[in-house]
């Protein structure tokens, strides 16, 4: 455990050394994962679906604001929508719009989690979305995570029914629109999983924000039961098809992946090193604030054993030594007091009379001798 | 001479300014009422529009019945029944926008207090500053 947590002190110190570099390598790996995930499955127009392509577009995003690669990504799916048929094209694009028009302009930072609910869902760990979103979101990430549920259906039932799209070609526009939103609409198990996704992200969010020792791992096993309850009663309400032993080994893989990710990303505390310039009437500052950091390294207890054992006889005259050394640092103490207050009483009252300095000698000297006595006793 | 405790305070009032801050001021530039009168009018601006791509998906999606069965139809009832449906969604969304938006406003101006009383801070930093040269 101490090896972990100086593993993940050495992780926060090399995130923000290296934080200028780091940033734009996440963003690059990031749209290029989407880019290749989207062309993998929906890649409808063989032109934009190379990879010298997908590693330029990448790049681009590499250096841009986070959320253009959500706009890339949308960009590319709508360009592979259009190819297989510009009526799938045209619903799947109110659909976006109506994302943004209507949620987006709220919380423009949480539209990253609709790229991510999709991508999760494509590696098969769709259930850490929720919990995930549950520790580090609020209330309100249940929007968000629900239209990334709707894109991952939309774009699998797109994937799963190209051919039968294509095959319509002959019987019209009308007929064609009506299958696509069909087909969005009538699929009970996306409904299933978006209220199954916003309870949970709820039940998280309550449970991990409660006053009581590891909320957050019982937050993350609560959240993950009632995950499956919900998806198992939706699945016998509804006959939804989702597959029950996928259902559970998908919540104990992503309770690992969520508790990892707790560990070593959200404890972080990482906060970010401040580039700033300002100047005042004198100077240009360019100012690079970088936030103190200490490793926490093991503590070495190194314990000594004697060789030589001593006797209960030895230990208890080394222990009357000590406390009769202590008495007397005591009584030297008490006597250097009694002279300070006496040279100070004497600046004041200048009483030389040799028989009151012997008298006070004679108190100073019994006072220390009771107090001896008492120690010793 | 540089003032290490100015430097610090500028350096944080600088870092404010650069990330949260200039959203807040943004915000705190208007009059509370301004402000939520303005995101109201853009929400019921994007209300409007969001309604309109879904009665054209709708349309689209029954076409063939309104084709077939345009002069059955009561028109003024299914107009009726349209601004009813545009009424309530718009006042949903525009309801849910002014509590989002109100409180984001008290938010932005709790935080720009903190920013003005740093800012005073550091013209008590530098009149003190200039009083310490001319002595």
């Amino acid at each position: 455990m101490t090896r972990l947590l100086v593993l993940r002190e050495q992780l926060k110190l090399l995130c923000s050394k290296y934080e200028i570099y780091l940033i734009p390598i996440g963003k690059f790996l990031t749209a290029m994962f989407t880019f290749l995930i989207i062309n993998g499955n929906i890649g409808y127009m063989e032109k934009l679906a190379k990879f010298p392509l997908v590693i330029i577009m990448a790049l681009l995003c590499s250096f841009l604001p986070l959320n253009f690669i959500i706009i890339m990504a949308a960009g590319l799916t709508l360009a592979h929508l259009y190819a297989l048929s510009l009526e799938c094209a045209a619903v799947v694009g109110i659909l976006f719009l109506l994302m943004f028009l209507l949620y987006f302009r709220f919380s423009p930072k949480d539209t990253f989690v609709v790229l991510l609910t999709p991508i999760c869902g494509a590696l098969g760990v769709p259930y850490a979305i929720p919990m995930t979103m549950g520790l580090i979101g609020s209330p309100s990430s249940v929007v968000s995570v629900g239209c990334g549920v709707v894109v991952y259906y939309i774009l699998d039932y797109v994937k799963d029914c190209a051919s039968a799209l294509t095959a319509l070609d002959a019987e019209g526009m009308t007929s064609k629109f009506k299958t696509v939103i069909d087909g969005v609409i009538g699929n009970k198990a996306m409904f299933v999983m978006i209220v199954a996704f916003a309870a949970t992200i709820i039940i998280v969010y309550f449970i991990r924000r409660m006053n009581i020792d590891h909320s957050w791992t019982i937050a993350i096993i609560v959240g993950g039961l009632a995950n499956i309850l919900m998806l198992l009663v939706g699945d016998l309400v509804l006959v939804t098809n989702i597959s029950i032993i996928g259902t559970i080994l998908g919540s104990i893989f992503a309770f690992a992946f969520v508790k990892v990710l707790q560990f070593f990303v959200f404890n972080l505390d990482y906060t970010r090193t401040e580039r700033v310039q300002f100047e005042d009437d004198e100077y240009y500052y360019y100012v690079k604030a970088v936030p103190k950091i200490t490793i926490a390294t093991p503590n070495k207890k190194v314990k000594k054993v004697s060789a030589s054992k001593e006797t209960a006889e030895e230990r208890v005259v080394r222990r009357s030594s000590a406390t009769v050394q202590r008495s007397e640092n005591a009584v030297s103490r008490e006597r250097k007091t009694a002279s300070s207050q006496q040279a100070r009483r004497a600046d004041g009252v200048r009483s030389t009379t040799g028989t009151g300095e012997a008298m006070r000698d004679e108190m100073l000297k019994e006072r220390a001798k009771r107090y001896v006595d008492n120690h010793s006793k | 001479m540089i003032n290490e405790e100015r430097v610090k305070l500028m350096t944080r009032l600088a870092a404010y300014e650069e990330g949260e801050g200039k959203r807040n001021e943004a915000i705190g530039s208007y009059f509370r009422g301004d402000y939520l009168s303005l995101q109201i009018m853009k929400s019921i601006i994007y209300a409007t529009i969001s309604f309109g791509l879904i009665l054209g998906l709708f349309v689209l999606y029954d076409s063939e019945f309104f084709v077939q069965e345009i002069y059955q139809i009561d028109l003024i009832q299914y107009a009726k029944n349209i601004i009813f449906y545009y009424i309530a969604f718009t006042a949903v969304y525009t309801v849910i926008s002014y509590v989002v938006y109100a409180f984001r406003y008290r938010k932005a101006k709790k935080r720009l207090k903190v920013y003005f009383n740093n800012l005073k801070r550091l013209q008590v930093l530098y009149q003190r500053e200039r009083k310490d040269k001319t002595q």
